[in-house]
């Protein structure tokens, strides 16, 4: 078993073998790797070396990088997945021992060594609450967002819960480290530097627990959620139970929340119901479509006209009516010829009907007013039963 | 005075029982999601006069009605459709929920291996009236995007996405209270 003679052995060896540590290091949680790909990369002697130093380790026919490297790639590329309370506790415990023995130490270079380990602590506890913080939100997000099964989803959030009340305490820890305990010591020491370091630590603490104030809202929103979720699922389940045996209308407050419920989703409006506008039929532009849903509407079935039945023969008859008309001209030349006057002459002609009185008394005032030219209108008047006529004769 | 110019897009869509989600893929819709959550207190006052309430879900909008209207068979019948619609898709994902993707060709291979799946869609038969898988699951997606608790978001892949609304019958379900033993007589 080899060891490095110094740093620059140290990183000639790791340059040397770059290709094969970047490839091992790249799929460290994929699958384990193998001596037979390894060989393929660097050649066998320079492997050899390399396991010799311990950087890598053979086992069977496998390759695994020493825990030690894997860890200082890990921590310098900040890809650290596992998150370590235990280390943080660590540091504080090795902290307070540093501490210890830098107030008893009376040589000045050994104090001063003591000092550097402690500065060198402080500075890692801060950052490595950080990113522990970092990684454990990151964490939440992926388990909450990919977990498939809800159980298991259920106790990674609160493991993590629990992580992060782990990291709380460590915060107070620390803390109260720098502000309560020690006091001797931190009222001591001398460095300027050491003063940064502290300012620059309590910064770091504070913003810590900001993010893990974030944290927790986030894990209690996240388990809420999930379990609303199931909680609804289980819902589900049970009213499609009752609903399937009949019995969710009685054994539920089923119809009262669907009486409850004023919601148009479950009525809605029937559209269609509206009228054309009269208006808008009159428009020249409507005429095509009229007329091709009337052509759509034609049902071919023709409507019959009933027919009237055939006239009777009665009415075809044609009924005459005869009246007797008294001639006036016929009459007037039959009294030119008599030479007697008109009254007279009226009262004895021969009428093709009966007339009465009345009737001769019209026909001669109608002679009269109609041929009055051709009468003679004699001043004498005779008497006929109270009736006082003129004497009328002919020119 | 007009509130906005699209209250006449919006009231047709809410008037006839749908929803306008904040996630749809329709830039139209969103845009009157943000209309309607910009102006809802003048369009709740102004809907209320003409007998519609405007009401505010959890990144989604609908309509109720002051007095109700429809008779009580009429909305149960309506209910316990959904019922089986919503647990059959639960049953299909339990993350089947507001933003949740799918195509039917998942739930045709669910279908497969799935025999209560395959139970459940029997059942519901008289919604879809199809025996073949593929119809009815077509017909069931149809339901729901029809009344805007889904949509199609991608033609190519035909995947489609569930829309914010869907919360509506969650929280229905949510509100039927279920007593205490009977809740234990139910088997697991």
């Amino acid at each position: 078993m080899f060891t490095f003679n110094s740093i620059t052995e140290l990183i000639n060896t790791l340059a040397g073998a770059k290709e094969l540590l970047a490839e091992m290091f790249e799929k460290r949680k994929s699958f384990a790797y193998k001596y037979d790909h390894a060989v393929e990369i660097i050649d066998e002697a320079r492997l050899e070396s390399l396991i010799e130093l311990e950087v890598v380790r053979k086992n069977g026919s496998l390759l695994e990088m020493d825990d030690k490297f894997l860890q200082f790639f890990e921590q310098i590329l900040e890809v650290n997945e596992e998150i370590n309370t235990a280390t943080v506790n660590e540091n504080i415990r090795t902290l307070k021992q540093n501490i210890n023995y830098y107030l008893q130490e009376g040589n000045a270079n050994r104090k001063y060594a003591y000092l550097k380990a402690i500065k060198a602590v402080l500075r890692k506890i801060g950052l490595m609450t950080l990113r522990n913080i970092v990684d454990l939100n990151r964490n939440i997000e992926n388990t909450f967002k990919t977990e498939p099964t809800y159980k298991i989803k259920i106790s990674k959030l609160e493991n993590y819960d629990q992580k992060r009340k782990d990291i709380n305490a460590l915060i107070k820890q620390t803390r109260q480290l720098l502000d309560g305990e020690e006091l001797t010591f931190f009222k001591i020491a001398p460095d300027e530097e050491f003063g940064r370091i502290m300012t620059q630590l309590q910064l770091q603490l504070n913003e810590a627990h900001h993010n893990l104030i974030e944290t927790q809202k986030q894990i209690i929103d996240f388990l809420n959620q999930i379990k609303y979720q199931s909680h609804l699922l289980e819902k589900i389940r049970q009213i499609k139970y009752l609903k399937d045996q009949f019995e969710l209308k009685e054994r539920t407050d089923f119809l009262a929340v669907m009486a409850h419920c004023k919601d148009v989703f479950f009525a809605p409006q029937r559209s269609g119901r509206m009228k054309l506008s009269l208006d808008l039929l009159h428009e020249d532009q409507v005429y095509p479509t009229l007329l091709k849903i009337s052509r759509k509407r034609k049902t071919g079935v023709k409507q019959l006209r009933p027919l009237a039945e055939n006239i009777s023969a009665a009415y075809l008859e044609t009924e005459t009516t005869y009246e007797v008309f008294i001639d006036p001209e016929e009459v007037k030349n039959s009294f030119f010829a008599s030479g007697d006057h008109l009254f007279h002459f009226l009262q004895h002609y021969q009428y093709p009907k009966e007339v009465t009185f009345v009737e001769i008394v019209t026909l001669y005032c109608q002679l009269i007013s109609l041929y009055d030219d051709e009468l003679v209108l004699s001043g004498t008047y005779g008497k006929h039963d109270d009736l006082e006529y003129a004497i009328v004769y002919p020119e | 005075m007009s509130i906005t110019k699209r209250t006449a897009e919006i009231f047709e869509i809410l008037s006839k029982g749908q929803f306008i989600s904040s996630n749809s893929s329709d830039e139209r819709i969103r845009k009157l999601f943000g209309v309607v959550d910009d102006n809802f207190t003048e369009l709740l006052r102004y809907f209320t006069e003409i007998n519609f309430k405007l009401e505010r879900g959890d990144e989604y909008f609908y309509f109720s009605r002051p007095e109700s209207r429809a008779d009580l068979e009429r909305k149960v019948e309506s209910a316990y459709k959904w019922i089986d619609i919503l647990d059959f898709f639960k049953a299909h994902d339990n993350a089947f929920g507001p933003g949740y993707r799918f195509t039917p060709a998942d739930i045709l291979v669910k279908l497969n291996v799935d025999a209560m799946l395959k139970s459940k869609l029997a059942g519901l038969k008289r919604y879809t009236r199809d025996d073949k898988f593929d119809a009815a699951i077509q017909k069931l997606i149809e339901l729901l995007c029809r009344e805007g608790f889904a949509e199609l978001e991608n033609e190519v892949t035909n995947s489609y996405k569930v829309l914010a609304s869907f919360s509506y019958l969650e929280n229905l379900i949510m509100s039927i209270h279920i007593p205490e033993e009977i809740q234990n007589e139910i088997p697991e």
